[in-house]
């Protein structure tokens, strides 16, 4: 389909910001996510028997951390696919 | 060391030779292919690849927009009765889309209730390997409850159990690769529903609870509670958070699946990313999506 210019600013605009909002988005996540595994390595350590409990624990935790990841992919696709 | 095989080995392998047959025989090698020359290396290509990656992915994501950009409904749809009904309500914008979706719901529930009536027929004393597997299931989710929400409040289990399968079977059933298989969790309808009803379920039992007054308060009165606009605002992010948590995971997955299995021109078969994508998030944002919706009970009772 042709495009006029006007057009093309946007569509390059759109894809220029679904990239730094999907690798900014990701930072904040992995910083989480990482330190919660490192959190619950320590507390496996501590008390082995909590293992199944700690596990279960983080998952959730890490779930819920990762969640300002997805909103971000939710709007890198809009702006994908949307403009 | 001669070590048996565990059950769940013996499944997993199983799974995965079924998988590569299936993908082999529905969709793997339908397109032809060739063995080229021009760089110097032998290459497989595909003959013809009439779809670029952007329109492949707008077909598989947003079908409707993908027919409206071509103009022409398919063949399938033209002469059947339920589209045209769906037509008619839905309007031409959504209205392959809603047919599809409504058809994986009625695989998954169908799906479900043949499985349930499959281990109800024969309950034994000495339970059989399936009837293990869901008393498993069962007495695992059992165990949270009790531990989250008290022992008097076990009733919520099953609840709970049929949350978390209901979302499994949806995560797993996109795995199955056959045309037109799709999660029903890759569309936003279904996982908003699913928190507006889990949502909606802590507010009624809260109003069992504490009462009608005892619960509104929180909310409407601003002597005991200054900052009751931020709980209402709270209250609906909560839907937004659990609802676009579950759909994000499952759609940014499959269009990973999608984009790298056309880098690899389907031939490569992305088994290995649909291990990854399809059962392990499928079923740790299950998990989450349930202890999810058990903790919000969980608060809105103990306090």
């Amino acid at each position: 389909m042709e495009l006029t210019l006007a057009q093309g600013i946007v569509k390059a605009a759109a894809l220029l910001g679904a990239g730094m909002c999907m690798g900014m988005g990701a930072l904040g996540p992995g910083v989480g996510e990482g330190f919660v595994a490192g959190k619950a390595c320590e507390g496996i350590a501590r008390s082995p028997e909590n293992a199944s409990l700690i596990t279960r624990t983080m998952l959730v935790g890490q779930a819920v951390s990762e969640s300002t990841g997805i909103y971000s992919l939710v709007i890198a696709l809009l702006l994908i696919f949307s403009t | 060391m001669a070590k048996k095989k565990s059950p769940i080995l013996k499944i997993f392998i199983l799974f995965v030779i079924i998988e590569v047959i299936l993908v082999i025989v529905s969709n793997g090698f339908n397109k032809q292919l060739q063995i080229g020359f021009d760089d110097g290396k032998i290459i497989f290509r595909n003959i013809q690849s009439h779809y670029d990656l952007q329109e492949r992915i707008t077909e598989e994501f947003q079908i409707d927009e993908h027919y409206r950009q071509t103009g022409e409904t398919p063949e399938i749809y033209r002469s059947n009765k339920i589209y045209e009904f769906f037509k008619s309500v839905f309007g031409k914008a959504s209205a392959i889309g809603t047919f599809q979706l409504l058809r994986m719901l009625l695989i998954v529930d169908i799906l479900l209730l043949f499985l349930a009536f499959l281990i109800k027929k024969k309950l034994l004393k000495r339970p059989s390997q399936p009837q293990i597997l869901f008393e498993l299931t069962y007495s695992t989710l059992e165990q949270f409850v009790i531990e989250t929400i008290g022992k008097d409040k076990v009733n919520f289990t099953p609840y709970i159990v049929t949350l978390f399968l209901f979302i499994w079977v949806s995560n797993m059933i996109g795995m199955i690769p056959i045309p037109g298989f799709m999660e029903p969790t890759r569309n936003l309808n279904v996982p908003l529903g699913l928190g507006i009803f889990a949502v909606a379920i802590v507010h009624i039992t809260a109003f069992k609870v504490k009462g009608a007054w005892g619960h509104l308060q929180n909310y409407l009165n601003p002597i005991k509670n200054p900052l009751f606009l931020l709980d209402i605002i709270g209250e609906i992010s909560k839907v937004v958070s659990i609802s676009f948590r579950l759909f994000g995971n499952i759609l940014g997955g499959a269009i990973i699946i999608l984009v790298i299995s056309s880098l690899v021109s389907y031939v490569v078969f992305p088994v290995g990313l649909t291990l990854f994508f399809g059962i392990f998030v499928g079923t740790i944002q299950a998990f989450v999506f349930t202890m999810l919706a058990l903790t919000y009970i969980g608060v809105e009772i103990s306090e």
